[in-house]
């Protein structure tokens, strides 16, 4: 196989499965959550169910293509996530998870199975969001490390009865064996109890877009 | 019996009527919560109180921590009941009050605030 068509899909992976909004990937106890996703080459969607606020099983989809659209990805993975410990403070809270899973993906290379496994953690108040995320996929000669951190802050408090709004930034390092790049980008969060919607930007002024929606 | 012992039987009658009376007279009960920052994942609060046949409505302030919920007539979710839905939706029962405030009036006072 010609190198640089390995490097490309290499990359068009890495883009592909990259962390998305950094939401906690668990809802609250018996809940349904749809989570729709795009980025620049991206688009992305998920659908868990979280029996408990502690874990919860997910499936998901991502399809990806390159800027010049001669190659693309489609990769289709299930998911366990587990809520290690929250810390419910007085004014704040603090959350630790993790999660693996297994997946299919369909390249131009082929097919093959694709694992991943990842751990968050985050703390919050009404004006402050703060989160880490550390993410590891791997497939049949490929891996990736996807490194996030993330910091938020509201104009305004919101509560129950108010649309919530955030400006957040975030900051991507990704790490495999042809690439090591950091990738900034800054986004307007809104959120109520049902719904919630992110819109921004790359760093190359690229659009960026998620809904997440409690069913 | 003589008089003080009946006088005593007769006061603890009372008190004992008068607690029961409040505890069946009960309108709301007022809970402060550890946790409650993000109203997209407070949602499950109301769901899970709710899902009680006691309970007629629910108010969640992020502002003032607390979990007020509103009880039918004549019915009552014990404090044992309570903690274990919220602890089930995951967060953390700092206190539980009975009071015969009414949801709207509890809105109304932490409005006002």
């Amino acid at each position: 196989m010609p190198r640089l068509l390995a490097t490309g899909l290499l990359a068009l992976v890495a883009v592909a499965i990259a962390t998305p909004s950094l939401a906690r990937p668990i809802s609250y106890a018996g809940g349904h959550m749809l989570m729709l996703e795009h980025e620049p080459d991206v688009d992305r969607f998920s659908y868990a169910y979280s029996p408990s606020f502690r874990w919860s099983v997910s499936a998901g989809g991502v399809r990806a293509s390159d800027l010049a659209r001669s190659s693309e990805l489609e990769l289709g993975y299930v998911r366990a996530s587990r809520l290690l410990h929250r810390w419910n403070l007085p004014a704040a809270q603090a959350n630790a998870f993790a999660w693996g899973g297994l997946g299919q993906g369909r390249t131009a290379l082929g097919n093959g199975l694709a694992r991943h496994a990842g751990l968050q953690f985050d703390y919050e108040t009404r004006r402050v969001y703060t989160s880490l995320v550390s993410e590891l996929h791997e497939g049949d000669g490929w891996s990736h490390r996807f490194d996030t951190a993330a910091i938020g802050w509201a104009p305004y408090a919101h509560d129950i009865d108010r649309v919530a709004t955030w400006i957040v930034l975030k900051g991507m390092r990704t790490t495999n064996a042809i690439d090591d790049d950091m990738k900034p980008a800054a986004v307007l969060r809104f959120f109520t109890t049902r719904w919630w919607l992110e819109v921004g930007a790359d760093a190359d002024g690229r659009p960026l877009a998620n809904v997440m929606i409690n069913l | 019996m003589n008089r003080s012992m009946f006088s005593l039987a007769t006061v603890a009658l009372a008190l004992g009527a008068t607690v029961a009376a409040s505890t069946l007279d009960a309108r709301s009960l007022r809970i402060e919560v550890n946790g409650l920052v993000c109203a997209f994942c407070a949602d499950g609060i109301t769901r899970a109180f709710k899902k009680d046949a006691a309970t007629a409505e629910v108010f969640v302030s992020l502002e003032n921590k607390l979990v007020a919920v509103g009880l039918k007539d004549g019915q009552d979710i014990a404090d044992a009941t309570a903690t274990k839905l919220l602890t089930d939706a995951g967060y953390t029962v700092v206190g539980i009050q009975r009071t015969d405030a009414t949801v709207a009036a509890i809105k109304a006072e932490v409005a006002g605030e």
